[in-house]
């Protein structure tokens, strides 16, 4: 029971009342492929990002799918965020869904002190916020209820 | 009937509360009836979350009981009492109950919320656990929500079974028997949108029957709804041990004996009033470990916390719990 629709046929793959788990991956490195999910059934899409048609897909996939269905989710954080929101609003659940963040993609990260988020590339561990231009340096935590990795200011001790 | 009229001073779990009029008694089944109660001056009376219950006082006891509505501004109240031959609950002082009796009853308490966000309400009832359940299923007629109701009673004797058939029609599936209604349920957990909650009311043992099935198709805790049927219904539960982290004393609490017998058998007093899970009394401070939540006070949020829970009635899921006591 393992299927692979793309994008544009997705939703249109799979049998109403789908209760076994949906792995979507995101971008060139969001990959789900590792992910077991034992013998329940499974159903793969995959999306060059969580663009509008994107999530219209996983909404149509969810639309069909009944209680008992789980979400697997991977890419870079923004996409996941996203489809994460998405998957919500069709009244998945939060202990339904297992997000698994590619920290190699690009990151979106938060200021606390204009609250901005800034979306940076995959390397380095410093960033130039969009909102107030501080220097941030990019803590390791990504924050699920934000959606995005903390900043904080690079240079705090020689700033004051 | 000098057993029924209103006694002199309310009990301390009504407090605060309504002094109501008996407006209407009404015969539901051999064992149950239904009674109204309304404010004696006129009047709406405090509106209610779907599913609440009403303390009532009778004599110098109280008891809880689901009120039926849909709680939205009522004009009155509405319960309904089983008879319970051997119990102490109050049950048989309630049936003598007559048009034009006054009794205290408390504010209506919350405790077995719809979800908001939920899109459909799947009720699963069994006899006089209909009751909060045909609050929920009015409520969601209210407000354009949909509603299916399995309901679970013995030929005969159902309680407001035509109010459900007129209320969900052909989304009521009645049972009469054990094997129609697994099939029934089954087939129904099986093939709920995502939108939808499960709310199941009945004995102990039929709710965990219920909630295990769900539990096992997949459906998560956050989905899963339930309310204890009251204190007659409860089962002796699991032994158990609590550590009392300020005594420095290790209690066990064994199968058929309360938390709070345990403690007084040991010297605590411990404040209680009700000692049936209503008044909310008894709290005690869960420092570790996961209560066995069994009383209708604290709100499934509070329940969730684990950080509180009464020790007249709850017990625990783990081995041991450690009490700020
Ligand atoms: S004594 Fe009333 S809730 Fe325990
Ligand atoms: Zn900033």
């Amino acid at each position: 029971m393992r299927s692979v629709s793309m994008p544009s046929a997705a939703g249109s793959g799979l049998e109403p009342g789908f209760r076994g788990v949906i792995c979507a991956s995101f971008g060139v490195t969001g990959d789900t492929a590792g992910h077991d999910t034992g013998d329940r059934p499974r159903h793969d899409l995959r999306f060059v990002s969580a663009n509008p048609e994107a999530l219209a897909d996983l909404r149509s996939v969810l639309g069909c799918s009944h209680v008992g269905v789980r979400l697997v989710l991977a890419g870079p954080p923004a996409d996941i965020r996203a489809a994460a929101a998405a998957a919500a609003e069709c009244g998945l659940l939060e202990e339904e869904m297992t997000l698994l963040c590619d920290e190699a993609g690009p990151r979106v990260v938060y200021c606390p002190h204009c609250r901005a988020r800034t979306t940076v590339g995959a390397a380095g561990t410093e960033a130039e916020c969009s909102g107030c231009a501080t220097t941030l340096f990019i803590a390791d935590h990504f924050s699920r209820r934000m959606g995005a990795y903390l900043g904080y200011s690079a240079h705090v001790e020689e700033a004051s | 009937m000098t057993t029924t009229a209103l006694p002199i001073s309310a009990h301390p779990a009504v407090e605060g509360g309504l002094q109501l009029e008996v407006t209407s008694v009404s015969v539901q089944t051999e064992s149950i009836v239904s009674i109204i109660l309304a404010n004696p001056s006129g009047g709406t009376l405090p509106s209610y979350v779907p599913g609440s219950h009403l303390v009532v006082q009778y004599g110098d006891g109280v008891n809880a009981y689901s009120l039926t509505g849909s709680g939205n501004a009522p004009s009155e109240y509405a319960i309904s009492v089983l008879r319970v031959e051997d119990g102490a609950g109050g049950s048989m002082a309630m049936h003598q109950l007559a048009v034009g009796d006054r009794v205290y009853v408390s504010r209506p308490r919350s405790a077995f919320a719809p979800v908001s966000t939920a899109t459909h309400h799947l009720l699963v009832a069994a006899g006089i656990g209909i009751t909060p359940v045909l609050s929920h299923a009015r409520a969601a007629a209210d407000r354009g929500t949909t509603s299916s109701l399995i309901y679970v009673y013995r030929p005969g004797a159902g309680a407001h079974v035509d109010e459900a058939r007129e209320l969900l029609g052909p989304a009521l599936t009645e049972c009469s028997n054990r094997t129609g209604f697994q099939e029934v349920l089954t087939e129904q957990l099986a093939s709920q949108n995502l939108g939808t909650h499960l709310y199941v009311c009945g004995p102990g043992a039929f709710m965990d029957g219920v909630l295990g099935q769900a539990r096992e198709l997949g459906w998560p805790e956050a989905r899963l709804h339930s309310e204890a049927f009251g204190a007659a219904e409860l089962d002796e539960g699991e032994p158990f041990s609590v550590n009392l982290v300020r005594s420095g004393i290790k209690l066990e609490v064994p199968a058929g004996v309360s938390l709070l017998e345990t403690l007084e058998n040991a010297g605590k007093t411990i404040p209680n009033m009700c000692r049936k899970g209503i008044c909310g009394e008894c709290s005690l401070s869960v420092l570790r470990g996961a209560p066995q939540h069994r009383d209708l006070y604290l709100t499934d949020e509070e329940k969730a916390e684990n950080t509180t829970m009464m020790c007249c009635v709850s017990r625990s899921e783990d081995p041991e719990l450690e009490l700020d006591l």
